[in-house]
């Protein structure tokens, strides 16, 4: 009937019918032409694809695919019988299943000597793409007829060219099965899991093992020939194969495969294990069954042998090692190096050992000895097999500890395989430092990849426990490594001086050297106590006397060369800004970790407590020693590099951040800093001097902040108020001076104005941002006296942006510092301040619209607009922590203000600013969402007073919110639901009205009805649980919305739950969606309170419910 | 601490038209001359020439009155010219035919001197919200003897 009769041919085909297929023929020919020649391609088009999508096309396809001297036609003909099978796949009969696949082998087979290749490869996945399409319809002796044909292609009686063909066609059916390179079928993911699961537990290991005898059968004659036969063409599809397959994810190998329902969650997310973690290497864990074919069997030393014979006979021949059989076999061996897990039984440790041994004296002659070899690629010889060695290398070193990889080469060398190691990577370092261009070579590769596999056995030894160190002799290669890099990287370095007499040379090798050693001394820290580094503490052990031990000598002679700076002849020939720069970073590396240590907090582990050589490294830069001494020094140098580096931007900040910020942080040096004359001059300078007012605005922040923090160092309370107010009270006086002067509006324009008001905001903000306990009294004054300038201001500046998004920033901050500490009637101060804040902003920018010269400048302004929403939004956020974070004496019920009302009002004032375009922005949109699932979550009674606009206005964007792809602002909007939904329902189940009308729903004037928001929620929400795509993480917090949901909307939940078993056609399907829908809200003895119970009995009702349906419902 | 060092005056009368500011101080989003013109700075980058050179500053910037595009180097420790830009904001009271238009002054006089703004979307705004009689507001930017309407807002005040 589809003109697939099996057997028979195309007898019956009638004069008229053969008409009508040679005219459908000839008008796709002309049609490939016509694409091929680019003439009216639209028309072309539009031919083939009316063949692609006419009903049952079988027969043409057929015929075109017999008959047709074009070969584009007959590759069309194939796609489009692909196409059609699929749309039609479930009203065709079985034995035109069948026969489809049949004939697309039989093609296959029968041309496989054609010379266009992509047309059989298209007819060959048509072939797989169709078999997996019916492959849980076919029975096993279906499926047999079918294997045993391909099986006898690849034994290779019917030639080499269908043994080609055989396993080209594997391939396909294997990549076809694997989920990352499927071709979508329109179907629910739990079939493909299914096909995936009954291809990897039945057949995956079959057709290896075919692969594996194919090639055996073939490689003889490679062997024995002297030219390129045509035997490699199939030992290469082999060895592809074969590489394919060891690619798999295997899921299913740990005999928990007998799940009955297939979690769909996971899907694509490889199984966790604890090697997987160390680096990005695939491991291959095809579990304990594969054991057979791929280490009982020979098979690793079967290709081994195959390589190095072959490599051997071609010898002379430089292109055979890119040729691909020889790429390919390398794939495989670098990819068998990585097997891992239950196939190697536990109780023969040995096994494993012997199998990575094998491999790496397969490999070890691509690497080994690393100069000989190096140089022969360098004079010309191709890189990719040194560089698969060092790939090879990575592996081993992923599925081994340290001590096991070093042991391996043992038996092999008189060395261990961490020195070759260090010797091949040597090798690569020099030929790397030798030919320094920015061209991507074979030892940039190389470096990577031996960098990679050292960070690979570094990093299993790290605090985890277990091989704590590498093996002594590993420890001197790695010695011996680095030392040779520093010594590379100097003499880069200095080659990179020009002349003999300038000091060029020497400077930039003392550059190289700071930044080294400060890497080898001193730790990151980011963001915590820096350690001394374990192995500084445990090494020089026989060193007693401070003055002897290396690191206090290195250490003060760096401390001695910085210094040097402070002479103004030095410093104009000597200390450029970029040396300058590394002095800097180091001393705020160096000081992080060893200057004015307090007594057992930067101690390492127990172990190394006792050691003398430790103790005298520890008390010399203490506060009893050096440590006074070192800081002054430090200190003058930072206001050097502040005052004698005019425009120095990086060094600035480099100063203000990272060195003089770190020591204040630490509160024993704030006691020491304020009695030290350098350190007043420093801050003499800030109130005072005109070029730290040339300082960038950053620095500016950093540095009012850093002395405001150093305040801690006074000897009471009172005393470091006094200080913050003597140190900013020329700051706040010069603020309220300008904002009093009559001719304001004019003079504000000034420029030499703007800089100024913009420095002396930086400065504010950044004292603000340092209020502490002991003085935030000082800093709420230093607010307090510019509420009114700073209002002044926001007037007078509205149209320039910078400084407007300045004013904001320090009320921000001002507040976010202070609010927690102020009393009830302070606090009203501050509210209403703010509330007159957002008032006049909000007054200047609604209803705007700018000049829109350019459309750079218009995205600037966007971007300035969007600066200020989140200043605002931070600003109502950091408000409402007021309500959770108080410290005032007053007692709660003292509480004059509603912070609740004062949000929403201002909630009011800025969503009319606050568009879907702008939420596009993260940041704002993550502020945002926070703000308002707060505010749902802790006010909900406020919500339902807003009026509709607003209303209407906030859940909008939660809707839009709902939908976005970061995780946490979908958790935000579901807790905002959640939050909501509850709040309505417990109300009414007390009798009140909750949402009200919001709830209920409305008619509007036209008669049409408009459902009520939790309504719209509980299907968005349904929606988004069954058919979008998020991650498994939201699952609960999706269960803790709709669970509220559903107890406010029991009827509507109970229409759309039928609705969507309306929809299925399986009758299958359809009952057990029926009983999942049943269990979610029944199991698990759920009652319809909403306590802390029942929403997690919820959770777990939920998550099996999605487990369970989500197969069937999401298709690919 | 001394106080004498930062007044906020007034600069001297007839105001020169631009004011020193160190390179490295010029932020995105601020104002510099680039060849004559007053610009607006969209993007600055340092970059430090030369092994143990000084930092440069690199801004790229747009003309404020004619949207092209400029491009100036300066060491970050030179010096650069940064314009004067004055914003005033008058009421729109009439839009002639000729495409000038009048506004009211703080002091209460006229200004009759500038044209619709060339681009479309303002100057359509300007004149719809003139002919639903709502109270337009625009503002009019200055600098370096150039003036221009940029910016107009409307208040409500509609019949």
């Amino acid at each position: 009937m589809l003109g697939f009769p099996n057997g028979s041919g195309g007898d019956g085909v009638g004069a008229e019918d053969l008409s009508q297929l040679q005219s459908t023929m000839r008008a796709i020919e002309l049609a490939c032409s016509y694409i091929q020649i680019n003439s009216n391609p639209v028309a072309a088009e539009a031919t083939i694809l009316s063949l692609h999508q006419s009903p049952q096309p079988y027969k043409a396809c057929r015929y075109i695919l017999e008959n047709s001297q074009v070969a584009n036609a007959r590759f069309q003909a194939a796609a489009a019988i692909r196409e059609a099978a699929i749309r039609e796949w479930s009203f065709l009969a079985t034995d035109d299943k069948g026969g489809l696949i049949s004939f697309c082998l039989g093609y296959v087979m029968q041309h496989a000597n054609s010379s266009e290749g992509y047309v059989l490869s298209k007819v060959s996945s048509v072939a797989a793409q169709l078999m997996k399409r019916g492959w849980l319809e076919f029975t096993p002796a279906d499926k047999e007829v079918f294997f045993y044909q391909i099986n006898q292609a690849i034994l290779g009686s019917r030639g080499l060219d269908v043994q080609f063909i055989g396993i080209n066609f594997l391939e396909s059916l294997v990549s076809e099965f694997s989920p990352s390179t499927s071709s979508a079928m329109g179907l629910p993911r739990e079939f493909h899991e299914n096909c995936r699961k009954s291809l990897e537990q039945n057949f995956l290991k079959t057709f290896y093992q075919w692969a594996k005898d194919a090639a055996l059968s073939v490689t003889n004659k490679i062997i024995a020939s002297h030219s390129s036969v045509p035997e490699v063409k199939v030992c290469n599809a082999t060895l592809r194969l074969m590489y394919q397959i060891l690619n798999w994810e295997f899921r299913y190998s740990k005999g928990g495969g007998t799940r009955a329902s297939i979690n769909v969650f996971s899907d694509g997310i490889r199984v966790d294990n604890a090697l997987a973690r160390k680096t990005e290497c695939v491991i291959v864990q095809p579990g304990a069954s594969w054991c057979d074919v791929l280490l009982s069997s020979s098979h690793v030393g079967w290709l081994i042998n195959l390589y190095s014979s072959v490599r051997q006979k071609f010898d002379l021949e430089g292109y055979w090692l890119d040729c691909p059989v020889a790429v390919s076999a390398r794939k495989l061996i670098v990819q068998l190096c990585s097997l891992a897990g239950e196939i190697f039984p536990s109780n023969n440790a040995q096994m494993r050992e012997q199998h990575l041994l094998l491999l790496l004296s397969g490999v070890l002659p691509w690497i080994d000895p690393p100069d000989v070899i190096s140089k022969e690629i360098e004079e010309g010889k191709s890189g990719s097999e040194m560089i698969d060695g060092c790939r090879a290398l990575l592996s081993i070193g992923t599925v081994t500890t340290p001590v096991v990889f070093d042991q391996l080469l043992r038996s092999l060398r008189p060395f261990g395989t961490l020195t070759l190691l260090s010797m091949l990577m040597g090798e690569v370092v020099k030929v790397l430092m030798a030919n320094s261009t920015d061209e991507e070579t074979w030892s940039y590769e190389a470096r990577d990849i031996l960098l990679d596999t050292w960070t690979t056995l570094l990093a299993s030894m790290d605090g985890s426990g277990g091989n704590a160190w590498l093996p002594p002799e590993g420890m001197h290669a790695a010695a011996s490594l680095f030392s040779l890099i520093v010594e590379s990287e100097l003499k880069v370095a200095s080659a990179s001086g020009r002349g003999t007499v300038d000091p060029t040379e020497t400077l930039e090798e003392v550059y190289s050297l700071l930044l080294i050693i400060g890497h080898v001394l001193a730790d990151e820290g980011e963001g915590e106590t820096a350690l001394v580094p374990d192995a500084v503490q445990s090494h020089f052990v026989d060193v007693v006397e401070a003055n002897n031990h290396p690191v206090v000598v290195l250490s003060s002679s760096i401390i001695k060369f910085a210094e040097q700076c402070l002479d103004a002849e030095m410093r104009s020939s000597i200390f450029s800004p970029r040396l300058m720069e590394a002095v800097i970073w180091f001393l705020a590396r160096w000081s992080f970790t060893y200057l004015m240590l307090v007594e057992d907090c930067n101690l390492g582990s127990n172990q190394l407590q006792s050691l003398p050589s430790r103790a005298c490294l520890f008390t010399f830069f203490n506060e009893h020693n050096q440590g006074k001494f070192v800081l002054d020094i430090i200190v003058r140098i930072s206001l050097t590099s502040l005052m004698s580096f005019p425009g120095e931007k990086d060094l600035q900040e480099l100063t203000c951040f990272q060195l003089l910020h770190a020591l204040v942080r630490r509160r024993n040096i704030c006691f020491h800093l304020l009695s030290l004359d350098s350190w007043r001059n420093l801050a003499n300078a800030f109130a005072n001097d005109k070029s730290l007012f040339l300082l960038n605005s950053v620095s500016q922040r950093s540095l009012a902040q850093t002395l405001v923090l150093s305040a801690y160092g006074m000897q009471s309370s009172d005393a470091s108020n006094q200080y913050v107010k003597d140190l900013m009270a020329h700051m706040t006086s010069s603020l309220v001076d300008l904002t009093n002067n009559s001719d304001l509006k004019n003079l504000a324009q000034q420029p030499d104005i703007i800089m100024l008001v913009s420095c002396v905001l930086e400065r504010l903000r950044g004292a603000a941002s340092a209020t502490e306990p002991r003085t935030q009294r000082a800093v709420y004054e230093m607010g307090l006296s510019v509420m009114n300038p700073v209002l002044r201001l926001l007037e007078v500046y509205k149209h320039e942006s910078a400084v407007i998004y300045l004013l904001l920033k320090f009320v921000v901050d001002w507040v976010d510092g202070q609010l927690s500490y102020l009393e009830a009637h302070e606090t009203a101060v501050v509210i209403n301040f703010c509330m007159s804040l957002l008032q006049i902003y909000s007054s200047h920018n609604i209803g705007k619209i700018s000049l829109s010269l350019s459309s750079t400048l218009l995205n600037e302004a966007k971007t300035e607009k969007y600066k200020d929403l989140r200043a605002l939004l931070q600003l109502l956020s950091h408000l409402c922590s007021k309500d959770m974070v108080d410290f005032s004496s007053d007692s709660i019920e003292t509480q004059s203000t509603n912070i609740s009302q004062v949000v929403y009002f201002g909630l009011h004032i800025i969503t009319p600013l606050i568009t879907l375009e702008l939420l596009k922005y993260p940041k704002l949109c993550f502020d945002y969402f926070s703000l308002i699932s707060h505010m749902l979550e802790v006010y909900p009674e406020t919500l339902a007073q807003l009026n509709n606009d607003a209303f209407s206005h906030v859940l909008t964007t939660v809707d839009f919110g709902l939908h976005q792809q970061d995780v946490d602002i979908v958790t935000m909007c579901l807790r905002a639901l959640k939050a909501l939904a509850s709040y309505h329902y417990k109300e009414k189940n007390a009798g009140n009205s909750g949402l009200g009308s919001h709830a209920a729903g409305h008619t509007d004037p036209n008669g049409v009805f408009h459902e009520g928001i939790l309504s719209r929620f509980l299907r968005t929400l349904l929606h988004f649980l069954l058919f979008e795509d998020y991650s498994t993480d939201l699952v609960s917090t999706a269960a803790d919305a709709l669970f509220p949901l559903i107890l406010c909307e029991p009827n509507l939940y109970q229409g759309l739950g039928n609705e969507l078993i309306e929809k299925q056609a399986n009758p299958n399907f359809k009952t057990r969606l029926a009983n999942a829908l049943q269990v979610l809200t029944t199991s698990n003895q759920l009652s319809s309170s909403l306590d802390r119970l029942n929403y997690q009995r919820f959770r777990k009702n939920l998550n099996n419910f999605l487990v369970e349906v989500r197969g069937f419902l999401k298709t690919r | 601490m001394s106080d004498d060092e930062h007044h906020f005056e007034s600069s001297e009368s007839g105001a020169s038209k631009t004011y020193p500011q160190q390179a490295g101080n010029i932020r995105k989003g601020g104002h510099i001359v680039i060849k004559g013109r007053p610009c607006k700075v969209v993007e600055v980058s340092t970059s430090k020439t030369g092994k143990h050179g000084h930092a440069k500053c690199h801004f790229v910037a747009i003309d404020i009155f004619n949207a092209k595009k400029l491009e100036d180097i300066v060491p970050s420790s030179h010096n650069c010219d940064v314009p004067h830009v004055n914003r005033v904001d008058y009421q729109l009271i009439d839009i002639s035919e000729d495409g000038f238009v009048s506004l009211l002054t703080d002091s209460g006089g006229t200004k009759d001197d500038l044209k619709l703004p060339t681009d479309d979307a303002l100057a359509a705004q300007m004149r719809s919200g003139f002919e639903e009689g709502k109270d337009v507001v625009v503002s009019v930017m200055s600098s370096m003897g150039e003036e221009q309407i940029c910016a107009v807002k409307e208040v409500g005040g509609g019949k």
